[in-house]
Parts: C-alpha cells; structure tokens; sequence
C-alpha cells in the first residue's frame, strides 16, 4: 500500500459533518416519534376485532416491511408531490418515509409485546371492570412498552443509519456531507472511515445498553 | 388533474427483469457467502483464543453499527485505492453485501446456539461425547434448525438492502427502474412498479418464514 493518509482536510472540515450529524439526529428523533407512538396504534389496530381496523394496519406493515427503504423514501420523494399535489420541505418526506417505516417495524414489536401480556392479566381487568382506554393505558401499554424496549431501540437505532438513504435525495445529513467531502478533497478513504466512525460512535453505546437490558431480561425470566 | 398510465412501466417490462435478476443473483450470491463467513465468525465469537474472540466481535458491531451506505462506498471507493487496484463493480459489490450478511447471520447463529439448553452440554460429558462428535452431531443440527427461520429473514433484509448497490451506478431493479423513471419523467409509475416487484419477492418470502418457525416449533417441542 503507498497511499498516504491525510486527515487534514477532514479536520479541517469537521463543522460540516457536524451539520450533517445534525441533520441526521433531526431525521433520527422525529422519525422515532412517529415511530414510537404510531407503531402503538398500528399494534392496537392489528388487534381489533372488525377488518376495516386490521386490513390498513396490516398493509401498511407489510408494505413498509416488503419494499427496500431506499424505494420508499425515493417513493416519498418523487410521487407523493404528485399524487398529492403537496410540495414540502425535503425534510418532511424523509422524516414520513423514516417514520413510517419505523412505525410498521415498531408496530411487530409492539404486537409481540402485547401477546406476551399474560391472559391472566385481561382476566383481572374485567373482574376489576377495567375496559377500553383505562385498559390500555393503564394495563397494556406500560406491559408492552416494557417489554418491547429492546426492539424499539434496537429499531430506532436502525433507522439512525437508514436515515442515510436520504442523501441520495440530497438531504444534507451526515452521509451526503460526507460524500460531497471526499469528492471535493479526493480524500475517500479518510473522510469515509471518519463519517462511518461517527456513525458507529453514536450506535454502539445505544446498541451495548439494549444487550444489557436484553441480560436482564434473560435474567429476571430464568 | 394528472395522468397516470398504470400500463407504462409494461412497455420496460424486459429491462426491469434484467434489473430484478441483478438483484436476485447479487442477493443469492452474498447470502451463499455471508451464511458461510456468518457460521465462521459465530465460531469465532466463542473461541478461546482473546484476539480472535475481539477482532469477530469488532466486525460484527462496526458491521451493524454503521449504514450499510457507507459500508458499500467504502468498499467501492476506498479498498480499491488500498488495494492498487480495481475489483471490478460485481466483486466490490458482493465484498459488500457479504461482509454485511456475514455480520448479521452471525448474530442469527449465536442466538441460535445460545438457545442449546446448558443440560445439553452435561448430558453430552456424561455420556463421552466432546469435541468434533459434540459440535457436529449435536450442536450443529439444533442450532441450523433453529437458525432456519431467522435466516430466511437475514434473507429478505439481504434482498432489500441490495437495492442500495444502485446508489454505486449497477443496473439493478432499483437503479434501471429509477433511470426509466427520470426518462420518462413519470415516476409515479415507474417506482410504484418498482416497489410491487420488491413487495412481490420479499412477501412471499416472509410467510414462507412465519410458516417454516411455526413447523420448527413444532418440532422442537415435541
């Protein structure tokens, strides 16, 4: 190898991948809200007892779980202007494509959650004539959110780094930042390696607390 | 009001299955390989030896924890330039999408193990069988068996993320489909048919998933 390493240009470029990083913590946070809350609905709505609840739900999940991201935020980009004659700021495409993507992921773990609420627990509810919204918000959501906690954050994590397909719509996130860099300074293989290290830096802590939470679970079940 | 002309994307129908065939080949190819370097690393992971047991444990998290983007213009931009010369845009692809499929299988092949109850292992001493006996005729069946499913899984998220490959200019179903899109300036069309193509893969896939773990259950429970 005679290559020789610079990492001048990066450095000396950092503020701009820190704009990207930025960008793509906005598009991380927002889509995890949309995620996090209509993934619960989408769960619920998979549960219900008529069709017109379940069929949406279920097309929706399985829309957004069949098709590759980068197809689905390209989708949001191009069409959805046109279908719905609704020019917004960039930002708000990638933020629904994210969004939704994460709220059909979401909406898995949220359901398998559910499910492993125990019987015994419903049973109670109504011998303490609990029903409806007390139910669920009292009874099911703290279960089930507990017991989803390590798939919701090991999906929202994910979608931190699918939130880099939006540079190839020209949202200036970390990854387009990085891009436009090594291009600009012929330097590929520093400017790469920091953007993938950043990347990295910001999941690995998140996903070390998701495997001891998960050792805890194994724990408290054996 | 628009036009749309849901009979266009017919007319590309011949490009489109070249493109679809990149992808399906790609996937097929990359899956062969990472299942093989996932069982590897899955190995290594468990190893005695320290340096080995860290440096498997430090692909599979820079692997999982950076966008499968960068992974991808890493590969194409900058292995060449540490290498001296080009693989070709096949061969960095499949590098690629192997080294990812390696990264995730593994995690696949580790649960699958970890799920071997202790009593296994203490029956297996009891009874005189160690070592290869030990790993090939107990361990290996059970833990394949129970690595089925999520494979299959490892499986569809291969096939979508290869459509990122289309961000590096390879024709595949992604890429030839956006380019008849931006041709044609009708997008609503072209991606929409886009996207059913994935969705008619990976669906069919998936409930292959869900109905080979509800046989496995089955057997494993009995």
């Amino acid at each position: 190898m005679n290559y020789d390493l610079q990492f001048f240009y990066v450095w000396q470029n950092l503020d701009k991948l820190g704009q990207g990083l930025l960008i793509s913590l906005e598009l991380t946070v927002l889509a995890n809200l949309i995620g996090l809350s209509l993934g619960f609905v989408i769960a619920l709505m998979l549960r219900a007892r008529t069709v017109a609840l379940r069929a949406p739900a279920s097309a929706l999940v399985e829309v957004f779980r069949c098709t590759p991201v980068l197809i689905q935020v390209v989708w949001f980009f191009y069409c959805v202007p046109i279908l719905f004659n609704l020019f917004v700021d960039p930002m708000v495409m990638g933020v629904l494509a994210l969004g939704l993507n994460l709220a059909a992921f979401n909406a898995e773990g949220y359901r398998a959650a559910i499910q492993s609420v125990p019987r015994e627990q419903y049973d109670a509810c109504s011998a303490l004539g609990l029903s409806g919204w007390t139910r669920v918000r009292h009874v099911i959501l703290p279960h089930a959110l507990r017991a989803a906690l390590p798939v919701l954050m090991t999906n929202g994590i994910t979608i931190f780094q699918q939130s880099a397909l939006v540079a190839l719509v020209a949202i200036p996130d970390l990854m387009y930042e990085g891009k436009m860099l090594a291009t600009e300074t012929y330097r590929p293989i520093e400017t790469y390696t920091v953007v993938a290290l950043i990347y990295f830096a910001i999941s690995a802590p998140i996903s070390l607390i998701v495997q001891r939470i998960e050792a805890r679970f194994d724990r408290v079940q054996a | 009001m628009m036009h749309f002309d849901p009979t266009l994307p017919l007319k590309y129908w011949d490009a489109l299955l070249i493109g679809l065939w990149m992808s399906l080949r790609l996937t097929l190819i990359c899956l062969v390989l990472g299942v093989a370097l996932g069982f590897l690393t899955s190995q290594a992971r468990r190893a005695r030896f320290a340096p080995l047991r860290a440096l498997a444990g430090l692909y599979v998290e820079l692997f999982r924890g950076t966008p499968v983007l960068i992974q991808l213009f890493w590969i194409f931009y900058c292995l060449p330039l540490l290498l001296g010369f080009e693989p070709g845009n096949f061969a960095s692809a499949v590098i690629a999408l192997s080294l990812y499929a390696g990264a995730i299988t593994s995690e696949t092949f580790r649960a699958s193990l970890k799920s071997i109850p202790r009593e296994q292992y203490d029956t297996c001493r009891a009874l005189g069988i160690t070592g290869m006996s030990l790993a090939l005729w107990v361990v290996a069946p059970q833990a394949l068996l129970r690595a089925i499913p999520t494979l299959l899984s490892n499986a569809v998220a291969l096939f979508k993320e290869s459509a990122l490959i289309s961000a590096v200019g390879m024709a595949d179903l992604m890429f030839i489909g956006s380019s008849i899109s931006n041709r044609t300036g009708r997008p609503v069309e072209m991606l929409t048919a886009v996207a059913i193509i994935y969705f008619g893969v990976a669906f069919p896939l998936t409930r292959v998933v869900g109905r080979v773990e509800a046989r496995i259950l089955r057997r494993l429970a009995v």
